[in-house]
């Protein structure tokens, strides 16, 4: 059963996370999907094109579901912030002819043109759904036993309700991969809240302090590592986790883990296969903690 | 929900968790227990007026309309922010004043901060060309941008959520001020200088993009797209502000490089400080960023192509 994907990382899955890009590349192949990667495929905009104009909000992200349509895939992201501004995007370009044949006018300089047959899933989703939570849990060889999860899932993967239909009560798809993984969920106030990424260049402080707090009641709730889809969040936790410590004058040293980490954990990758070296605060700890109970 | 909060028909009592406080003559808030005849249907309100005229009648709460107009009774129910008036009664439910508001007594906060912020917004139609007469010659297109922000009752319960209100001095000015102000700037009569007011006194571009805000609105305003983002375009427009900085550093980095770099944007719009230095030491050493980065100008391969994309869309505003 092949799974075929066109793949469109992300800055930070081809920067500051190459990590992500890696464990999600290693875990992908682990399950037979394919993942195409989009070839010059530019930027959603973060947070940044939709304060510009709104034309170059949906022309840029119309283009990359443009490249996805060439190839006849569905586009898969790793990062929240982009499958927002792609869902985002596609949902207004399904529906709105005007903005569709705005935004294809100015694609047609590229000789590109969207007809709106694609539809943009994380690549959490991917295994959750696609693939399925039967066929990940065949895989698990080092099951998450007795490791406690907490799960930040991060604003876009979630919010708006316009975009994602949260009116189910179901579990939510990170919940349900770390119990299929064999791991514990932590509850905690904070996982469904905001880690202040899009003001951290600007207004440090405000994160640090967001961030900080969440990553409080996730410890003091028992948390061994936090699992997060979006790396822009992972980017907080980890690389400025001194500066909440330092803020907060509380010692966390709980390490952040991406999606495909944390799958890479149980189904027997290696640290190096992750790249969990490439992580600020270490995670030898919770790989000690699956060695010992390893089957 | 947890399962034993759905509401069944079967139900006889409801068990609430009240907080009560009077900062006048105690300490600290308390929680009492009431219990409450179900009756089908009740609203969160009818709760409230039970316990105020059979329990406890000095217990304080607001309402005025009590149909979703006037926006005065939204409180806190089992942690979200709702209108009393408006929302079903659950079977448990734990009753608390709006977050981010000083508070007057058990569930009366004062709406000061936000009638003060207001004040300050120039909360009127500022014509600048002359009045062309009655009827004026507006269409449903002029007005559309407007549309959905006109449906705000200032209830609070968004600025109640908003995790940049929730931090210590900040200046931001949160949610429902920006619902005002993007009303009026989105007017086509209208002619202040809506941008500095966006920059300067509401401080826009420190909104965090979280959505909280549109997940409570119970009038359901689409308060990032089309109130804040359209503030951030009208200060991009006009002028020199940080958050519109780093929107055109941003911009031009994605148009070298074929994609974007956080750490030269981040350089770019702030300069190399001091106390960024253990930050981007440590990046280094975990190999996340490349010094190199921040000052390298590399045209990626294939970026012309994406560069002419995007200079044709940023400027149709």
């Amino acid at each position: 059963m092949s799974k075929k994907y066109a793949y469109f990382p992300g800055c930070s899955a081809k920067g500051t996370c190459r990590e992500l890009d890696m464990s999600t590349h290693v875990v992908a192949k682990l399950f037979g999907i394919e993942l195409v990667e989009l070839e010059n495929p530019g930027c959603t905009g973060a947070r940044e094109f939709r304060a510009i104009s709104e034309l170059l909000h949906l022309t840029a992200n119309g283009r990359i579901l443009a490249l996805a349509e060439q190839l006849g895939l569905d586009l898969a992201a790793v990062c929240d912030t982009c499958l927002l501004n792609l869902m985002e995007t596609n949902q207004r370009l399904k529906s709105d002819a005007a903005a569709l044949e705005a935004v294809n006018k100015v694609l047609a300089q590229e000789k590109l043109s969207y007809a709106g047959g694609v539809d943009v899933k994380h690549f959490l989703w991917v295994l959750t759904e696609d693939l399925g939570v039967e066929a990940l849990r065949a895989s698990v060889v080092r099951p998450l036993r007795g490791l406690r999860v907490a799960p930040f899932y991060g604003c876009h993967i979630q919010r708006p309700e316009s975009v994602f239909d949260t009116s189910s009560d179901e579990t939510p798809a990170l919940d349900r991969l770390i119990q299929t993984l064999g791991g514990e969920v932590v509850c905690y106030d904070g996982a469904s809240k905001c880690c202040g990424f899009h003001v951290v260049t600007v207004e440090e402080d405000i994160s640090v302090r967001m961030a900080g707090g969440h990553l409080s009641n996730a410890k003091t709730e028992g948390a061994q590592c936090i699992v997060t889809p979006c790396p822009l969040c992972h980017t907080v936790f980890d690389s400025f986790q001194p500066q909440m410590e330092k803020q907060r004058q509380q010692p966390f040293g709980i390490p952040v883990l991406h999606v495909a980490q944390l799958v890479g954990l149980a189904v027997g990758l290696t640290p190096e296969e992750m790249g969990l070296a490439r992580h600020w605060v270490g995670s030898d700890d919770i790989v000690a903690h699956l060695g010992g109970a390893s089957v | 929900m947890n399962p034993s909060s759905k509401p069944t028909t079967e139900l006889d009592v409801i068990r609430v968790s009240l907080f009560r406080f009077d900062p006048e003559t105690e300490a600290e808030p308390r929680y009492e227990s009431y219990e409450v005849p179900h009756v089908p249907r009740m609203r969160v309100m009818d709760v409230l007026d039970y316990i105020h005229e059979t329990l406890a009648v000095d217990f304080g709460y607001r309402w005025l309309c009590g149909s979703k107009k006037c926006g005065t009774c939204a409180v806190t129910v089992n942690g979200t922010p709702k209108l009393a008036c408006w929302e079903e009664a659950e079977p448990v439910m734990t009753i608390e004043p709006l977050n981010s508001l000083p508070i007057i007594r058990d569930l009366v906060v004062s709406r000061d901060p936000h009638q003060d912020g207001l004040a300050k917004l120039q909360p009127l139609i500022v014509r600048t060309e002359p009045y062309s007469g009655f009827p004026e010659p507006l269409s449903a297109t002029d007005m559309a941008p407007s549309y959905h922000l006109r449906d705000c009752i200032q209830c609070l319960a968004c600025h109640s959520v908003c995790p940049v209100l929730q931090q210590p001095d900040t200046g931001f000015g949160g949610p429902a001020q920006l619902v005002a102000l993007a009303e009026l700037a989105l007017d086509p009569r209208d002619g202040a200088d809506r941008a500095t007011i966006a920059e300067e006194v509401t401080k826009v571009f420190k909104c965090v993009s979280c959505y909280e805000c549109e997940r409570v609105c119970p009038t359901h305003i689409p308060i990032v797209g089309e109130a804040i983002e359209p503030l951030k375009r009208l200060v991009y427009r006009r002028g020199k502000a940080a958050g519109a900085q780093r929107a055109r550093v941003f911009l031009d980095v994605v148009k070298v490089h074929g994609h974007a770099n956080p750490t030269k944007v981040a350089v770019k719009t702030k300069g190399v400080r001091l106390a960024d230095l253990g930050l981007a030491a440590r990046m280094v050493r975990r190999g996340k960023i490349k010094l190199g980065d921040a000052f390298l100008k590399r045209p990626a391969a294939g970026a012309a192509a994406l560069r002419n994309t995007l200079e044709a869309s940023e400027d149709s505003e």
